[in-house]
């Protein structure tokens, strides 16, 4: 049987579900010791002082470590641009603050102690001595002559700014007939992995080697980064990913945190390991979103969209080396979507201030795109009078233009988006809603419909980059009995893509997919690979197993072909059996035909091959381009996975309150190799879909200070509010990837951002609401509902 | 400071000298290495630290390990045998009623008491049964699939 499109269940849940995963915290190690990081109270600030004295007379402190002296040891941090995408301001990075701190929550010092609870005390006795600067906490004000700079080497707190223009839209609009316009406001928030970051750090001062365990998504390159930092031969160095309590992007190094729990291990000589405290993990683990939209647009009477300006000005936190700031550029490269629009200005304008740095979360930008397209699409479906689903429809790009070269630059591989929003609008039944709507108002109840249409790319690949590209590598080895092994580079934070890849391996080789075991995540162990993000799991990866695995099959089919009889290219395997097509009487069992390459290779039906069955292949996206030069283009995105998205929301107008009814969606990621855990996928990133669009929310203060540091002030969704997901599939074919396959990682995250905003419009119509900034709390709500205050 | 505990986990009994501020978590977690109680945020706001103390979940963050003395407590490790799985368990394993894993142990617990409560709960009953629980990967979809799987059976 074939395992390409099945139910398998995850490889890695028995072990997790019993409780019995190993997560890095869990790693302990003779002679460990404890670390906790001093963290500045203050979003700008120069050091002035540290005064360790009282620290280090504890008993059970081994040491203090502050930025200045991994400085003096030139412990920095390399800091990588966006390649020829957009390139990034020069600044200095350690792993802990040096002369000055740019953000609350940076650390300061670090203790060593022989226990967690002594090294927090002693943290607690690090007296640092401030003098407070004047921070930059509102972007719009960043951007004025007279601010404060986050970095004041630049001159103004820009970090990079860019400009994407396709035709002439200004000349456009200027001239146009009839023209809509608006702002939209994207608050600030984070995915919040429910495991903290955690590092276990092992320096060997013997043998000079480091192993490092990591919640990380990237063990290949956090050794390379380590290397380079702490001045280490890179083949010194075992980078361990255990199981990853979630990551959805926050978890892609290089936080200042993993440099510095290696150093200080460095330094004592010892194990040391690190876990967060979600209060850390708010202040420090990186933020996302958070950016200003002033749009506007050109269209016709029919609803066609003729041109479209676009100024995005993104509050990127404190400048670092995270990857975060890229997805102010990807919200504007992936602009304008699904939509054919000839004419696009799109002007992106990131800005630093003193907050957290963002860090990638899923949806990296193109959740903004997407929202806001479908905010351009209610508001000329409102203009023009015209259904929201036609003026989708008149504009999307027609299913026969693919690949269809889109403004950004990228090269959109498949979709067929008309499809996918009449078959979501069936399934919730749109044409019967008015009469829903009627009868719920006559119940004195406010209910609304709302249209979410994401467009995600997927497979992110940077030029000159060493962290994002498009390639991964698989090396598959088939034992003398017969069993398979995968090792691969990509890496699985819970997302299941080991049981694809084991699926992918079993069809190759005709096998049971209980036979395939995938190792990942070990850098001793796999071969170089770039770990996971960007929905790259299966595109990359899976692609690297199919033809690494693909290679073994050929070698299988040229011994077995001697024992047959037959010529190779005619025969086929399945159920761990090799045989002729067409005739499945004349077989041999594929684990002969291994045992016989293994112990017989000098004999008649072995012999001229080479010994031995494994196979390292990489696998390179060739829908990627790196040369504007002679391609014309630039696109670091070859992968484009879509949902149509409908759902019913009813609005409190007394309190603001915005609850769910029904929600459903039908998603396109190209070929789908394991249904149930690509669905598991998009519910996950509709909740958080969800819990950003409608409550989830990092509050800073006007000082610069984070104001939701526990989960009880940074509200995630429960059960409770998170509804049923209708979810379908429709597989519309990448034809620039073996298998087709698009990237599912994080489809679903985007369409609640417009689908709710357009529901709460449309459940208050009567009133005339405009929903321009999210989240759609119970304030936010109430404050677009009485616009002058007081009770309507 | 030290002091010392005498409690019973998983059915066996336990003596020993832990820190006075080692919370129940933390003391399963690191003296009797049971590393599938987990710490996701410390406040008691998500439960992936929930165990069963003395035959109801608690959050074992906001319970001080001096406070468990005398006490039984049952954690994820004591829901099966080594190499089995309930068959709660395997229905979050049939329905991918987990991803990453990290929230699991407290989920299957909280569960594990709703249908110890409640046999045969509603979708209602299961949504409000776990809304002390908070989960990043699922959407509590297969979750709730999950339990309602093993409600059945």
């Amino acid at each position: 049987m074939a395992f390409i499109g099945k139910d398998v269940p995850a490889q890695n849940s028995p072990a997790l579900v019993a409780g019995a995963g190993l997560y890095t915290g869990d790693v302990k190690l003779d002679r460990m010791t404890y670390a906790h990081i001093v963290r500045s109270p203050y979003a700008a600030a120069k050091i002035l002082s540290i005064d360790a004295s009282a620290a280090l007379e504890l008993p059970g402190v081994l040491l203090v470590v502050t930025g200045e002296e991994l400085r003096a040891k030139d412990y920095a941090m390399p800091v990588e641009g966006f390649g020829k995408g957009a390139s990034l301001k020069p600044f200095a990075l350690y792993p802990l603050a040096v002369g000055r701190v740019r953000y609350a929550g940076e650390g300061v010092a670090a203790v060593v102690a022989e226990d967690p609870y002594t090294a927090k005390q002693a943290a607690l006795l690090v007296d640092v001595d401030y003098e407070d600067l004047d921070p930059v906490v509102d972007p719009e004000r960043g951007l004025t002559a007279d601010s404060p700079l986050v970095e004041p080497d630049w001159g103004s707190n820009v970090l990079f700014e860019i400009r994407m223009q396709a035709g002439d839209a200004g000349g456009l609009i200027a001239k146009a007939a009839r023209t809509v316009g608006g702002e939209l406001r994207h608050h600030r928030y984070t995915g919040a992995a429910l495991e903290p970051r955690a590092y276990v750090a092992d320096y060997d001062p013997h043998r000079r080697t480091l192993t490092f365990w990591a919640s990380t998504q990237c063990p290949h390159p956090m050794r390379t980064l380590l290397a380079q930092t702490l001045h280490l031969a890179e083949n010194d160095i075992r980078v361990i990913q255990p199981n990853v309590g979630g990551a959805f992007g926050l978890k892609i190094p290089y936080f200042q945190e993993e440099p510095l729990v290696a150093a200080l291990s460095l330094l004592a000589g010892r194990p040391v390991r690190w876990i967060a405290e979600r209060r850390e993990d708010l202040l420090a683990g990186g933020h996302a979103r958070e950016g200003h939209f002033t749009w506007q647009a050109a269209f016709e009477d029919d609803g066609l969209v003729t041109a479209l300006k676009v100024r995005y000005v993104a509050d990127v936190g404190a400048p670092s080396a995270l990857a975060g700031w890229g997805q102010a550029y990807v919200t504007g490269f992936a602009l304008p979507t699904c939509y054919k629009i000839r004419d696009t200005d799109v002007e992106v304008v990131a800005v630093t201030t003193n907050k957290c740095p963002w860090n990638a979360y899923r949806g990296f930008g193109k959740e903004s795109s997407s929202w806001l397209m479908d905010r351009v699409m209610d508001a000329v479906a409102r203009e023009t009078g015209r259904d929201r689903m036609a003026v989708r429809s008149r504009n999307f790009i027609p299913p026969d233009e693919f690949p269809y070269p889109q403004n950004g630059g990228a090269v959109i591989d498949s979709g067929n988006y008309p499809q996918a929003l009449k078959r979501v609008l069936e399934m919730i039944d749109y044409a019967n809603f008015p009469k829903l709507k009627a009868e719920a108002r006559a119940q004195g109840r406010y209910i609304g419909l709302g249209i979410g249409q994401e467009l995600t790319p997927e497979g992110c690949s940077i030029a000159g980059s060493a962290r994002f590209n498009g390639w991964d590598g698989a090396t598959v080895r088939i034992s003398p009995t017969g069993e398979v092994t995968v090792l691969t580079g990509v890496t699985s934070p819970g997302t299941g893509n080991e049981t694809a890849l084991a699926q992918i391996a079993a069809d190759q080789l005709g096998i049971d997919v209980k036979d395939v075991r995938v190792i990942q995540g070990d850098t001793s162990l796999c071969p170089y690979g770039l770990g996971n993000f960007s929905s790259r799991g299966v595109i990359m990866g899976g692609s690297a197993v199919h033809i690494a695995a693909g290679e073994l099959r050929e070698k299988l089919f040229k011994v077995a072909g001697r024992m047959l009889e037959a010529a190779p290219g005619d025969l086929e395997t399945a159920d761990g059996r090799i045989m002729l097509k067409g005739a499945p009487f004349r077989h041999v069992g594929t684990k002969d035909v291994v045992a016989t390459i293994y112990g017989d290779c000098h004999g008649a039906a072995a012999c001229g091959v080479e010994p031995g069955l494994e196979a390292t292949r990489y696998f390179r996206h060739e829908n990627v381009y790196h040369q504007p030069e002679t391609q014309g283009r630039y696109s670091a995105y070859p992968s484009w996975a879509n949902q149509s998205t409908a759902l019913i929301a009813e609005v409190d107008p007394e309190t603001g309150v915005v609850k769910i009814l029904r929600y459903c969606a039908v998603h396109d990621s190209g070929k789908v190799i394991n249904p149930m855990t690509a669905e598991g996928n998009v519910h996950g990133g509709t909740a958080q879909g969800i819990g950003g669009a409608l409550f989830e929310h990092l509050v800073y203060d006007d000082c610069g200070q984070l104001t939701t540091t526990t989960f009880m002030d940074y509200t995630l969704p429960t059960a409770l509010e998170v509804p049923h997901i209708e979810l379908e599939h429709q597989e519309t074919l990448s034809p620039f990837s073996p298998l087709g396959t698009k990237g599912v990682g994080e489809s679903g995250v985007t369409s609640p951002l417009g689908a709710l905003c357009g529901a709460v419009e449309d459940a208050l119509c009567e009133f005339g609401v405009r929903i321009d900034r999210l989240p759609l709390s119970p304030e936010n709500v109430w404050t677009a509902l009485h616009p002058k205050g007081g009770r309507a | 400071m030290k002091t010392l505990v005498k409690l019973q986990v998983n059915g066996r009994v336990h003596e020993l000298a832990v820190d006075t501020r080692a919370k129940l978590a933390e003391m399963l977690r690191d003296d009797l290495r049971l590393t599938g109680t987990h710490i996701g945020c410390g406040t008691g706001s998500c439960g992936a630290c929930t165990v069963m103390l003395d035959g109801e979940t608690v959050k074992s963050c906001c319970v001080l390990a001096a406070d468990a003395n005398g006490q039984e407590v049952v954690t994820i490790e004591g829901l099966s045998k080594p190499g089995e799985l309930s068959t709660l368990q395997q229905c979050f394993v049939e329905n991918h009623g987990l991803q990453c894993g990290y929230c699991t142990p407290g989920m299957v617990l909280a569960a594990h008491q709703l249908l110890k409560d409640n046999p045969q709960p509603t979708e209602d009953d299961i949504r409000h049964a776990i809304a002390g629980n908070l989960c990043r990967c699922t959407g509590y979809q297969n979750i709730v699939k999950s339990i309602r799987a093993a409600s059945g059976r």
